[in-house]
């Protein structure tokens, strides 16, 4: 054949191969910073998500520290970086995993009971009193500082922990939501101050006093390493750098492992965006500790872009397991069939939603809110993220395995009263019927205003935000989608209430620690509407909820305390303020002899649990 | 023995458009010592001829017939080997255009050196001495200095100058000049010219002078060949053939050189017409659309070249008569046009 | 020349401060992510975002931030602090910076071995099949996504799980600083390496290529042959030392672009070079750490393409400064 016939055919075949390859490829990885991990239900069945997982290294959780052999060392593959190593400054669940290796807090979460923190560093349960005033904890005694403090760990050096995060060189992002109700607690970030409130009566007792009611959620608030230990007297010259310098490089530890460090004692086995090394902490004092430690040497590398690629690695390799990543998705229901026991699946501790803007036309009429989430394909929505395999259809707000999720019905919720919500699949008739309640004769939305929709340009955010946009279509309303990176729609437009967006598809929400209030609160008070950094995107304001709201932030007793979040949550729904669309599971993988066992908040494997067979 | 004798040489190339005869059937001989001009217009063959001898013009699509020998060896018969030890040692080749001919990244020297090391296992100083002495030789002065310069610092002159030291640094047996003045100056080309002429009595090497201008072979050669569209068309002693031209061709290149003791305001007379195509000749005599005393048969019928009667060293291919031929050329030397004197001389019918 | 030189280096300076403030403003001014917020956390009061604004200097007028951001950077050559993570910009970069030193330089070395060699032959052997096939063939290499081929040669290749893996070859992420353990960097490298040099050596293939023929149809290569010169002399020594120029000037060009981040090449063999550094810290709108990077990148390409410019001088005695 003629030269350039040839050259055609043969550029044709290169770009057929081209294609066909980089279609294997695989998804993007959607980074998530969801928070804890509600309890997965403890009998067998759980939601479908659960069921579909059953037999896999999930099964793990049940029976954490059995079987496992000591000794080892451990590669993770991660994407991204811990946001920071100290454990007053960290605020990302992932990086939590990491802190809880080396650090001990007053309370943690287990892989198999995620409803309750377990006392770790607390010897017993928090004693709030019945006025929610006192907060009292008290300390096992013989836990061990490293070199080179070396000394027992006392309730002042808890103090100090909490005291510091209020400063400004550590800035920690909630100890001020959760405590800022503690007596002489800073108002804004400043300076170092001694806080009143937290008193000392000898060294293994600590009493938090507040000014207001609030002291379940302070009480919660301890499973969060912001409860982690600090000595005073060793840190201070480093936490009067701006910013601290305590945590990146001249921490003490509490735990089985440490960060690896020179002679000098810098903690030169973290890389900053590379590589965290985590080795024995020789100066461990195992009193009275759940971790069982197995692995000698844990290896954490960043810069994993390419999930296919690791998990692959992770897969035909030996020692290793997923941190920061997950596999993509459209893999899933192979990877269950060819490698169920490397695979297991961990709860994301929350909801993702795609919100309406409640306090401007068109959803300001609770009629058109029920007309859009009763027309609305929830299910193509969840698709997109893995379908059910990753995730039941979320019905209301707080998410399985958390106190008041079966109060709230369980996954259910209340469909037989809000009949908007009984067809995820999207029920165009009913839909009809609401717009025409809202005085829409033709059954569609009518008005003329064109709708700003601002999404996540990443996958499976961005495909979520196309669908909706073209279901908004179908129900008659104009749209405009802007399609922006995660960063900037958080900064610049979704969390910012004047910049007027009207949808929101890729937001969702995650526990901070176990308790309803950090699910409802933040996101549908309306006193928690801020300028910039909001987070109650519907913007909803309805002065009764909100007493509600502020009202079960002061109920002590945890059954109480259930209940009233609980109805909480059913008011919320009743006002249908945006579309929930699935309670999220992450997929983890790990090599086939490695033991895998899931974190009980970390949303990927506990490392003080896995193990090599 | 002639030093270089070429027979009946043919050069084909085969391109897109047709196959090309550069050189259909030429011959020629140089004794040595001796020069040769060979004269003729841009595509007559008379560089392709000559790069032929060298070997530098073999390629995938050219065909060679005929026979070159020198020293006793058919050249074209040669393997490349063979044929580099002759180039630049035994037989030397100077170009028309001395910028370009030389490397511009590579001093005048370096690239002596060169020459003489590609043929001789000497070091470096010496052939560096060797470099500088015949710098001195073709006259450029401070040759220990500008033996370091670039070529872009030398001046077109000293350029060729240069260019004839590298080729004469071996002492070849022959040199081919092909167009060495063309791109110079008049007065410079006079002393190229002069600088030719006295190395090659002072070093007794056989020169082949290749130029379209027959003023430039007019002084220096005693031998001039008029070639045209790939033929020699005419060949005598130089003083025989300026005195007694035979060729139409030729009396158009005798005729279009201005002279100095011309009236001023005497018509040049040009050759009409271009060059023939070397790949579809005209038929018969090649030169008879530009002739001005073409008869019928000139188109029918092509002719050789034969000796010019009466003399031995005389050659031509015409198909004119001698008589007629001589009466013309009287005519055309006493300045008139050729019209006129195509009018004034019974050409005859037929061919002779 | 050195007045040349000296005139360049002070373009070089205000080009840089250009360049600077170009990224300034697309950074700072733009819609673009807040970093005052990214840092507050979920649930932060005004107050704290301030703080944390007045902490990073970010409410002193766009003008005053970016004067003394240049002030610092010449005078003191501070580049800031990044914004999450608590460490210096330049050392940052300059932790990265050897990596994708051996990455480019590697690379240039494996893409000019095989390039130019393809090049002279393929020009050599003028229209034969070998010279037909290499066109061909170096079309695909060109038009093949660097991102593409790093994954197919992973695919195919990666010691722990590619299809004929071959255990010489470092795995993805292996990569350890050359003065850590000389063999395993190299070993890490080697794909890379490949990958990186496969569509520049099939530009330089076809650079050389085009030059050399051009530079083969020269007057002194007819006399270099004329002098009776080895063929091999001719074409080295003559027709490349001539065609060699414009891939000079190119070359100059892919070595400061490329000491700017492969980011593409780093992120599939995740490889911790000044691309991905800066990848990391765009999608993180982590601003000093770009700005840094961006100006590395700038002072590399402005550097190379002087040195270029004095290079050729020395290659070609024809042109003067």
């Amino acid at each position: 054949m003629s030269r350039s016939l040839l050259k055609t055919l043969l550029a044709l075949a290169a770009l057929v191969a081209l294609l066909g390859l980089g279609a294997c490829g695989g998804d993007d990885d959607e980074g998530t910073d969801q928070g804890g991990t509600p309890a997965q239900t403890e009998e067998g069945g759980g939601n479908v998500t659960e069921q579909l997982f059953a037999g896999s290294a999930a099964d793990n959780r049940a029976n954490p520290a059995e079987g496992g052999k000591k000794g080892g060392k451990l590669t993770v593959l991660s994407a991204g970086d811990v946001d920071y190593m100290d454990p007053q400054k960290t605020y990302y669940t992932y990086a939590i995993g990491v802190i809880n290796m080396i650090h001990r807090g007053l309370y943690a979460y287990l892989p198999g009971d995620t409803s309750k923190a377990v006392p770790d560093l607390a010897d017993g349960d928090p004693d709030i009193s019945d006025d929610g005033k006192t907060v009292t904890v008290k300390l096992k005694k013989g836990v061990m500082f490293s070199a080179p403090v070396k000394r027992e760990v006392t309730s002042k050096d808890v103090k100090y922990g909490v005291e510091r995060a209020f400063t400004a060189n550590v800035a920690n992002g909630y100890a001020r939501v959760y405590a800022g109700d503690l007596e002489g607690a800073p108002k804004d970030p400043g300076p170092y101050k001694e806080i009143p409130g937290i008193q000392t009566p000898d060294d293994y007792t600590l009493v938090f006093k507040l000014t207001k009611g609030t002291g379940a959620a302070l009480a919660g608030m301890l499973a969060m390493p912001v409860s982690v230990p600090v000595p005073k007297e060793y840190a201070q010259k480093y936490d009067k750098e701006n910013p601290s310098t305590y945590g990146e490089g001249h921490a003490v530890y509490t735990g089985p492992y440490m960060v690896e460090s020179d002679a000098q004692g810098k903690a030169t086995g973290y890389v900053p965006g590379k590589r965290i090394h985590i080795v024995r902490n020789p100066d461990y004092a195992p009193v009275d500790d759940f971790r069982p430690a197995f692995l000698d040497e844990v290896d954490i590398q960043a810069g994993n872009e390419d999930t296919a690629v690791a998990t692959r690695r992770i897969l035909s390799g030996e020692s290793l397991a997923s941190g920061e990543i997950e596999p993509p998705a459209n893999q899933l229901k192979r990877l269950l069939q060819s490698n169920k026991s490397e695979l297991s699946v961990v709860p994301g501790g929350g909801w993702r939603m795609i919100s309406m803007d409640n306090s401007r036309p068109p959803f300001d009429d609770i009629n058109v809110r029920k007309a859009v989430l009763a027309g609305f394909d929830r299910v193509a929505a969840r698709q997109q993220r893995g379908g059910e395999a990753l995730g039941p259809i979320a019905q209301h707000l707080i998410p399985p395995g958390m106190a008041g999720f079966e109060e709230s019905n369980s996954e259910k919720g209340w469909v037989d009263e809000m009949d908007w919500l009984a067809h995820p699949e999207g029920d165009r008739k009913l839909s009809a019927e609401y717009f025409k309640k809202a005085g829409m004769s033709s059954g569609k939305y009518e008005g003329s205003e064109e709708l700003l929709i601002v999404g996540d340009n990443a996958e499976p955010d961005k495909s979520i935000s196309q669908i909706t946009e073209q279901q908004l279509n179908e129900m008659g309303f104009k749209t405009t989608l802007r399609l922006v990176t995660r960063d900037t729609m958080f900064t610049k437009f979704c969390n910012v209430p004047k910049s007027e967006v009207n949808v929101c598809p890729s937001v969702g929400w995650a526990q901070d620690f176990a308790d309803p209030q950090t699910m409802l609160d933040p996101t549908f008070n309306g006193e928690n509407i801020v300028e910039t950094q909001n987070s109650n995107w519907p913007e909803m304001d309805v002065p009764e909820i909100n007493k509600e709201i502020d009202d079960a932030k002061l109920v002590v007793d945890p059954a109480e305390r259930a209940k009233a979040w609980a109805k909480v949550n059913h008011d919320i729904m009743a006002q249908a303020p945006s579309i929930p669309y699935m309670w999220d599971y992450q997929a983890v993988v790990c090599s086939p002899n490695v033991r895998g066992v899931q974190s009980g908040y970390s949303t990927t494997w506990d490392w003080n649990f896995m193990s090599l067979k | 023995m002639p030093l270089l004798e070429v027979r009946d040489l043919r050069v084909q190339f085969e391109t897109d458009d047709g196959i090309v005869r550069a050189v259909d059937g030429v011959s020629y001989s140089v004794e040595e010592g001796r020069s040769l001009g060979i004269v003729g217009e841009s595509g007559s063959g008379k560089s392709v001829t000559n790069l032929t001898v060298l070997g530098l013009t073999r390629a995938r699509n050219s065909k060679f017939s005929g026979e070159v020998i020198f020293g006793g060896r058919d050249l074209l018969k040669l393997s490349e080997d063979e044929l580099r030890e002759v180039r630049g040692e035994e037989i030397a080749m100077i170009f028309q255009d001395p910028l370009s001919s030389l490397h511009p990244f590579y001093r005048v020297g370096e690239q002596l050196i060169e020459a003489v090391r590609a043929h001789h296992d000497v070091s470096k100083k010496a052939a560096r001495g060797r470099a500088v002495e015949m710098l001195q030789l073709v006259n450029i002065p401070e040759p220990r200095s500008r033996v370091d310069a670039w070529p872009h610092e030398f001046s077109g002159g000293m350029r060729q100058r240069a260019m004839i030291a590298m080729a004469l640094i071996n002492s070849p047996k022959l040199l081919i000049a092909d167009e060495p003045t063309t791109a110079l100056d008049v007065t410079v080309q006079a002393q190229i010219l002069e600088l030719i002429e006295r190395l090659q009595s002072e070093t007794g090497t056989a020169v082949i002078m290749i130029t379209h201008d027959l003023g430039v072979v007019a002084e220096m050669t005693h031998e001039i060949a008029v070639m045209y569209a790939g033929r020699i068309v005419e060949r005598a002693p130089t003083k025989e053939l300026f005195a007694s031209p035979q060729h139409p061709y030729t009396w158009g290149l005798l005729r279009s050189i201005p002279r100095l003791d011309s009236p001023r305001n005497e018509e040049l007379v040009p050759i009409d017409g271009r060059p023939p195509s070397l790949i579809t000749r005209p038929p018969g005599c090649a030169f008879h659309p530009r002739c001005p005393f073409v008869r019928e048969a000139h188109k029918r019928i092509d002719p050789e070249l034969e000796p010019v009667d009466g003399r031995r060293d005389h050659d031509v291919a015409c198909l004119l008569s001698q008589q007629t031929r001589a009466d013309l050329w009287q005519h055309l030397a006493a300045g008139e046009a050729p019209a006129r004197a195509r009018a004034a001389v019974p050409l005859g019918e037929g061919a002779e | 020349m050195a007045r040349y030189i000296v005139r360049r280096l002070l373009g070089m300076v205000l080009l840089l401060i250009l360049v600077s403030a170009v990224t300034f403003v697309i950074f700072n001014v733009f819609p673009s992510t807040d970093p005052a917020a990214l840092r507050a956390g979920r649930q932060p009061t005004p107050e704290v975002i301030e703080a944390i604004r007045r902490d990073l200097g970010l409410d002193r007028p766009k003008i005053v931030q970016f004067g003394d951001y240049i002030w610092d950077v010449f005078a003191h050559q501070d580049f800031g602090k990044s914004y999450v993570a608590n460490v210096e910009v330049l050392s940052q970069i300059r932790e990265n910076l050897p990596a994708t030193i051996s990455l480019t330089i590697g690379g240039v070395l494996v893409w000019l071995t095989f390039g130019l060699s393809v090049g002279i032959i393929s020009a050599v052997k003028h229209r034969s099949i070998l010279d037909r096939a290499t066109i061909g063939l170096s079309l695909i290499a060109i038009s093949a996504p660097v991102y593409w081929l790093g994954l197919v040669a992973l695919y195919l290749f990666a010691p722990d799980f590619g299809v004929f893996g071959l255990g010489f070859l470092g795995g993805q992420g292996s990569y350890v600083p050359f003065s850590e353990d000389p063999l395993k960097w190299a070993q890490s490298l080697i794909l890379p390496w490949c990958v990186l040099a496969t569509a520049f050596a099939a530009v330089y293939a076809r650079l050389l290529r085009g030059s050399l023929l051009d530079v083969m149809g020269e007057d002194y290569i007819r006399t270099a042959r004329a002098k009776g010169l080895a063929e091999r002399s001719v074409i080295l020594k003559h027709g490349v030392r001539s065609a060699i120029t414009p891939v000079v000037t190119v070359l100059g060009l892919d070595i400061g672009i490329l000491l700017g981040g492969a980011i593409l090449t780093e992120s599939v063999f995740n490889i911790p070079g000044i691309g991905r550094l800066a990848y990391d810290a765009i999608t993180r709108g982590d601003l000093p750490i770009v700005q840094g990077t961006v100006l590395f990148g700038a002072f590399f390409i402005i550097i190379m393409n002087l040195i270029v410019d004095v290079l050729y001088a020395f290659l070609d005695p024809r042109v003067r400064y």
